[in-house]
């Protein structure tokens, strides 16, 4: 892999310096392990954190493939940040690219109609136009790394492999879902009840643009 | 994963397959967002480089378009789209500054009036065709089997250089034809002349950093001249302390101007004899040595004591006094001429007369050094003049040409009315237009082919004024192109010779591919270190620039006379027209930038519209009031504009700025009734050329004035012109300043 | 704070420094800008508009004085303190330019009327904004001596980027809508930037406490980000071809603004400034207002 030396990042950035990719835990393959925790719909607890309150029934968006998170993330056991990768470095988690589908299922589960359907976008060299289920105002600054940060990588009494609750923090229960769906309000009362709980910023400009 | 094999143009491409959803990667597109779940599109992408990170600004080097200077940016670029601009600290021309016009190319490339698909005239309308019926078009009317050659056929373009010049001159070429007309307005043809004939060079660089003194006769080296954003900089170094005085002589006030120490209010074409006046009072009242120029130059001084001087020039012998003690005290000085003091039948003449003041004061080898050639001559600037023009349109009177290519240039628009050019191009049976933008020229082509903007195409650039070592700047795609219709430049010169020269040009697959076979032939001198090919391709998009080696020419002083005729006064017409150029307008080029039209005009403050520039004493002769529409006749035409009456301009001199008025180009210049924004001054010029280079005396244009009657707030920024006795823009004395900040009182 | 404090410590609390009071400080960003060295070129108005997604107005509503330019570059001909009898018949001394935007008050005149809180004090220093809060009452803008506070008349976004000049917009902060005041931020977007690329980093000052610019103590806030100067610049600073204006955090004695602010004997906290050698150049607009601006300009020079 070659270095790119034809651009530089805004202020020169880089991604997160303090753990590494190396350190996430990529596991494929299921478990017996990972079949026990699904009958349980126990909340973990995120060590260090006290959880945002509040809960919101967000409307079902189709999307042009049903993208089941649960099998990837709760049954393979699949870090959120693998496919998300871009969570720990920027403002936004990202969709993952659709080359990054196309690095397992070009050979896994290739007959399935939804792989299907991937390949077929693929082939047609267009990502597939997913639609947007979590969004703030375009008047609110809010970064992913900076959180990540705070919960996960500078809390070493959080193992990195279980980030997805830190995740759910924001996001629910998106293992148990299949397309994710919105179940918790991110509106500013939201936000600023947990940064009160957690002594996050408390200053207007922090969080508005 | 494949993104490690595809490299930043196939990126581009790739990312340009998901259209404008790639945009919406990064979650934060600003729109008026409704929290409604769905509603949104958040689409990936397919394959993205390794570096592309939504939320993170990935910054290119590039090379700057909207002016002649060739400053280097960095873009930035976040989710497929540029959307900053900054100077590029690797460049030896603006280091990393840039200018208002650099800041605003951005809306030249989002411009929502961008051509977007190939045009064609068909029962006297232009109407869109596909690229295919474009090109077998144009094989049918220059192909290889269409017989135009030699004298039929000319290009037109505005100043070219770098790899678009190489190809222009091969297709020129291959159609056995000489005819390249390079146009531009703002313009250094005649002191590029001057300094040919009295230096020994054409292009010597000028060294603001070094001097202690400038007088500059209309040079508005911070606004239009040369490289005004190098000189800016090299101004900063000029004035800390030891501060360095600025004398600025012009008859409306510049950006330049405006930032003097002293400013000398020249009546327009008699700067020469100013300059002689000043040269006279420091040879026989400040008795600067005078033994080495020749005697016929010292006779000549000795004719212009300055009690004559300030009655033909306007300037009173008080300040022609302090201006002379001024350069006698700093030194070393520099003494530079522009476009106000060269665009008369005598220009030449006047700035010769300047010329001699760098002379007399030792200025050569000093403030003035030679450049260095520029080692690859084919890729050279192309520097563009008026003088084509009036060849180029006394051609299209003789009916010269049956074929005519236009790039980069807008004659229509530019050319004074008494050149007919309209009429006379209406003639010619094939032309055709490489254009972003419907422009006055543009409107009269029979095929419009629509080109990409510079912030998505290929290219080099050699900038004609090289203020250090010369440096050949590079162009890259910011982005994707915004409609896939268009073509690059390049590609499309390309595709032009391939239909003369097939075998030599039909192995390149684009215009990229020819510019990286061009840098892979690059000797090992220029490549600093670069161990291949692919890294030396890399390392130069990366700077944005290849730094060459040139040689140092030697500068031979030769000082001749000046042969300034006597002032005459023009009874019918009896104030001189000043088409006064600024940084933003430019020649009318950035007229569709709205940022460039909401940014109020450094001088006059005034926005989105013309204004007239007069002395109190001339608006109080005619009863004219701020905001009363003036018409200004010439023999050639009159345009009527708003008043702006304050003391920058001399009493004989009306001042009307270019770039305004335009009949096409677009939304920005259409007032709401449908009428055009503003006036072009240019169209009134009377037809009078420098007796030596042949060049438009754009200053030599008499008119008279007259109110109309009509009135209206001038519409501009602020409504105080002066502070109310507040201190809000205090000002101290240089001696002071030199005496806090570490300078000495009196260099000498 | 109880009425009695308020009252009482009045003159404090709009500085932003009470006692027991809300404000320690993380930074407190201020300018310096070189009026010998501007030109009035327009580059920093224009780089503004890129960076701060600016609305174009256009003629007819910049006519009724709805424009809207954060840096706007002052035009003036007169030079009161050099005497009223060098511009005679003619500019002889070119044009005095002084590039203004918002001054950033520490005693801001716009904050304590605000009916709704959207102007305040941010721990940054910041004289900060909120658009989503702001009413639109424009007593802000009212109270404001500098003129700097811009309204948002008419929906911009409607009109003035039409298709394809929106995909230009700046993501990093928001468009403004109808009824809503803005105006410089000192480039906020650019300094959460660089505080937060800091703060990944691990870079932050652990403890607070007290820091004095001059002879005013400001406390801090423990755990503040660690910016270097110059680790970014805003759009106004970095495109200006003369290198005219500085920008920098005042708490850190080091910064070029700092310096400079120090070697012109210009101090925060003063109504008039009573410097040992008066001939240095350093002013602040208006600041006999007791606004306490944290912009401070060196005076034009000419050779007289």
């Amino acid at each position: 892999m070659s270095v790119n030396h034809q651009c530089s990042y805004d202020s020169g950035r880089r991604g997160n310096a303090r753990r590494g990719l190396g350190s996430l835990g990529i596991v494929l393959g299921v478990t017996a392990f990972a079949a026990l925790l699904l009958s349980f719909t126990v909340v973990a607890e995120v060590p260090g954190a006290i959880p945002p309150q509040g809960a919101h029934d967000g409307k079902d968006v189709a999307q042009p493939i049903e993208f089941p998170h649960n099998i990837h993330a709760d049954v393979n056991k699949i870090n959120c940040m693998y496919c998300h990768t871009y969570a720990r470095r920027s403002k936004v988690a990202g969709i993952p690219p659709t080359s990054k589908c196309m690095g397992c299922h070009s050979v896994i589960a290739t007959d399935k109609p939804r792989i299907k359907k991937l390949t077929e976008y693929w082939e047609n060299r267009e990502p597939p136009p997913w639609n947007k289920v979590h969004d703030v105002p375009d008047y609110v600054h809010f970064t992913h790394e900076k959180h990540l940060k705070r919960f996960v990588f500078d809390n070493d009494a959080l193992p990195t492999e279980n980030v997805s609750e830190v995740c759910a923090f924001c996001h629910g229960e998106v293992k148990t879902m299949t397309v994710a769906h919105k179940t918790k309000p991110l509106n500013m009362g939201f936000c600023k009840r947990c940064h009160e709980a957690n002594h996050g910023p408390f200053d207007c400009w922090q969080c508005h643009k | 994963m494949s993104a490690n094999k595809v490299n930043r143009r196939e990126f581009m491409k790739i990312v340009g397959l998901s259209g404008a959803g790639a945009a919406l990667a990064g979650c934060d597109m600003p729109t008026t967002v409704t929290l409604e779940e769905g509603k949104e599109r958040v689409v990936s992408y397919l394959v993205p480089e390794e570096y592309v990170i939504p939320g993170i600004g990935v910054w290119f080097a590039s090379t700057c378009q909207a002016c002649p200077a060739g400053c280097g940016f960095h873009g930035r670029v976040r989710e497929g789209r540029v959307l900053k601009l900054e100077g590029n600290p690797d460049s030896p021309i603006n280091y990393s500054k840039l200018c208002q016009m650099g800041q605003a190319s951005l809306q030249t490339h989002y411009n929502p009036d961008r051509l977007t698909q190939p045009l064609l005239r068909q029962n006297g309308e232009l109407s869109p065709v596909s690229w295919d019926e474009a090109f077998k078009l144009l094989e049918k009317k220059i192909g290889a089997g269409s017989g135009v050659s030699g004298d039929k056929f000319a290009w037109v373009t505005g100043t070219v250089s770098g790899h678009q010049a190489v190809l222009i001159k091969a297709h020129l070429e291959a159609l056995n034809s000489g005819n390249h007309f390079v146009h531009e307005v703002i313009n250094t043809a005649v002191g590029q002349a001057v300094s040919r004939d009295m230096l020994g060079d054409a292009r010597p660089r000028y060294r603001l950093d070094r001097a202690q003194a400038v007088l500059s006769f209309g040079a508005d080296f911070l606004g239009t001249w040369n490289s005004p954003v190098h000189f800016a900089t090299q101004y900063a170094k000029f004035r800390a302390a030891p501060r360095g005085v600025l004398i600025q002589a012009e008859p409306a006030m510049s950006l330049t101007g405006a930032n003097a120490d002293l400013w000398l209010p020249v009546r327009p074409g008699t700067e020469g004899v100013l300059a002689l006046g000043i040269a006279n009072s420091l040879i026989f009242k400040h008795h600067v040595d005078a033994s080495h120029l020749p005697l016929t130059v010292r006779n000549l001084i000795a004719n212009y004591p300055f009690i004559e001087v300030a009655k033909v020039t306007g300037v009173s012998g008080d300040l022609i006094e302090r201006a002379a003690a001024m350069l006698k005290k700093h030194s070393p000085s520099l003494v530079i001429s522009g476009p106000s003091a060269e665009g008369h039948v005598h220009g030449y003449e006047s700035a010769t007369a300047v010329m001699l003041l760098n002379i007399l004061l030792g200025n050569v080898g000093q403030t003035i050094e030679p450049g260095h050639s520029f080692p690859l001559p084919q890729l050279a600037a192309r520097e563009g003049n008026t003088a084509d023009l009036l060849s180029f349109a006394e051609g299209l009177k003789n009916k010269r040409f049956d074929t005519v290519f236009f790039y980069g240039t807008n004659p229509v628009y530019t050319a004074p009315a008494s050149l007919s050019l309209e009429e006379h191009l209406a003639k010619v049976p094939f032309k055709v237009a490489f254009s972003m933008f419907r422009d006055e020229t543009t409107a009269l082509a029979d095929l419009v082919l629509p080109i990409r903007s510079a912030l998505e195409d290929w290219g080099t650039h050699a900038a004609g004024y090289q203020p250090g070592e010369p440096v050949l700047g590079f162009q890259q795609p910011l982005m994707e192109p915004l409609y896939q219709t268009t073509r690059g430049m390049g590609d499309l010169l390309l595709a032009l010779l391939t239909m003369q020269r097939a075998s030599d040009y039909a192995p390149f697959a684009d215009y990229y591919a020819y510019l990286n076979n061009f840098a892979a032939g690059l000797p090992a001198g220029v490549r600093h270190g670069a161990a291949n090919d692919k890294e030396f391709w890399q390392a130069t998009l990366q700077t944005g620039l290849i730094k060459l080696v040139g040689e140092a020419r030697t500068l031979s002083v030769s000082a001749s006379t000046a042969d300034l005729p006597a002032y005459k006064v023009d009874s019918e017409y009896q104030y001189h027209l000043v088409p006064a150029a600024r940084l933003g307008m430019w020649d009318g080029r950035h007229a569709n930038i709205p940022w460039l039209q909401e940014a109020p005009d450094q001088i006059t403050k005034t926005v989105w519209d013309s204004w007239v520039e007069m002395h109190p004493a001339t608006a109080a002769k005619f009863d004219v009031k701020v905001g009363d529409y003036v018409r200004v006749s010439s023999a050639q035409g009159s345009i009527e504009a708003q008043a702006f009456i304050y003391k920058g301009i001399q009493k004989d001199a009306i001042a009307v700025p270019m770039g305004r008025g335009h009949t096409e180009y677009g939304r920005y210049n259409v007032d709401p009734t449908g009428k055009p924004r503003g006036v072009n001054p240019l169209k009134i010029l009377s037809p009078v050329t420098d007796s030596k280079t042949g060049e438009l005396a754009l200053f030599a244009t008499r008119v008279r004035i007259e109110k109309t009657g009509r009135t209206h707030e001038l519409v501009k920024m602020g409504s105080n012109d002066t502070q109310l006795g507040r201190k809000l823009a205090a000002t101290i004395t240089s001696d002071q300043f030199n005496r806090t900040e570490g300078g000495k009182t009196d260099v000498a | 704070m109880s009425l009695r404090n308020l009252l009482e410590n009045w003159g404090d609390y709009r500085k932003g420094r009470e006692q027991g009071g809300h404000h320690k400080y993380e930074h407190m960003w201020g300018m310096a800008i070189d009026l010998n060295l501007c030109i009035g070129c327009n580059a920093c108005s224009v780089a503004c508009y890129a960076e701060n997604n600016l609305a174009v107005v256009g003629k007819e509503k910049f006519e009724k004085g709805h424009a809207l330019h954060w840096m706007r570059v002052e035009r003036y001909w007169d030079e009161p303190n050099l005497g009223e009898a060098r511009v005679s018949e003619y500019q002889v001394h070119g044009a005095s330019f002084v590039p203004t935007n918002c001054q950033n008050c520490n005693a801001a005149t716009c904050e304590p009327v605000c009916p709704v809180a959207a102007t305040y004090h941010t721990p940054d220093g910041l004289n900060a904004q909120v658009y989503n809060r702001c009413i639109g009452s424009r007593y802000c803008s009212n109270n404001c001596p500098y003129r700097l506070r811009y309204f948002n008349f008419w929906s911009y976004y409607e009109s003035s980027w039409p298709a394809p000049l929106h995909m230009q917009l700046n993501p990093d902060l928001t468009v403004r809508d109808k009824g809503v005041m803005e105006k410089c931020t000192f480039c906020v977007q650019r300094i959460r930037a660089a505080k937060d690329k800091a703060k990944m980093e691990n870079r932050v000052v652990a403890e607070g406490g007290v820091v004095n610019v001059g002879d005013q103590p400001f406390k801090v806030a423990p755990g503040r980000a660690k910016v270097q100067d110059m680790e970014f610049q805003t759009a106004c600073q970095q495109t200006c071809p003369t290198s005219a204006i500085s920008f920098g955090d005042m708490l850190n004695p080091d910064s070029q603004v700092s310096k400079l602010w120090r070697s012109h004997q210009v101090e925060l906290g003063k109504t008039s400034q009573k410097k040992p050698n008066p001939e240095l150049r350093g002013y602040r607009l208006l600041e006999e207002l007791n606004t306490d601006p944290r912009v401070m300009f060196l005076e034009r020079v000419r050779e007289v």
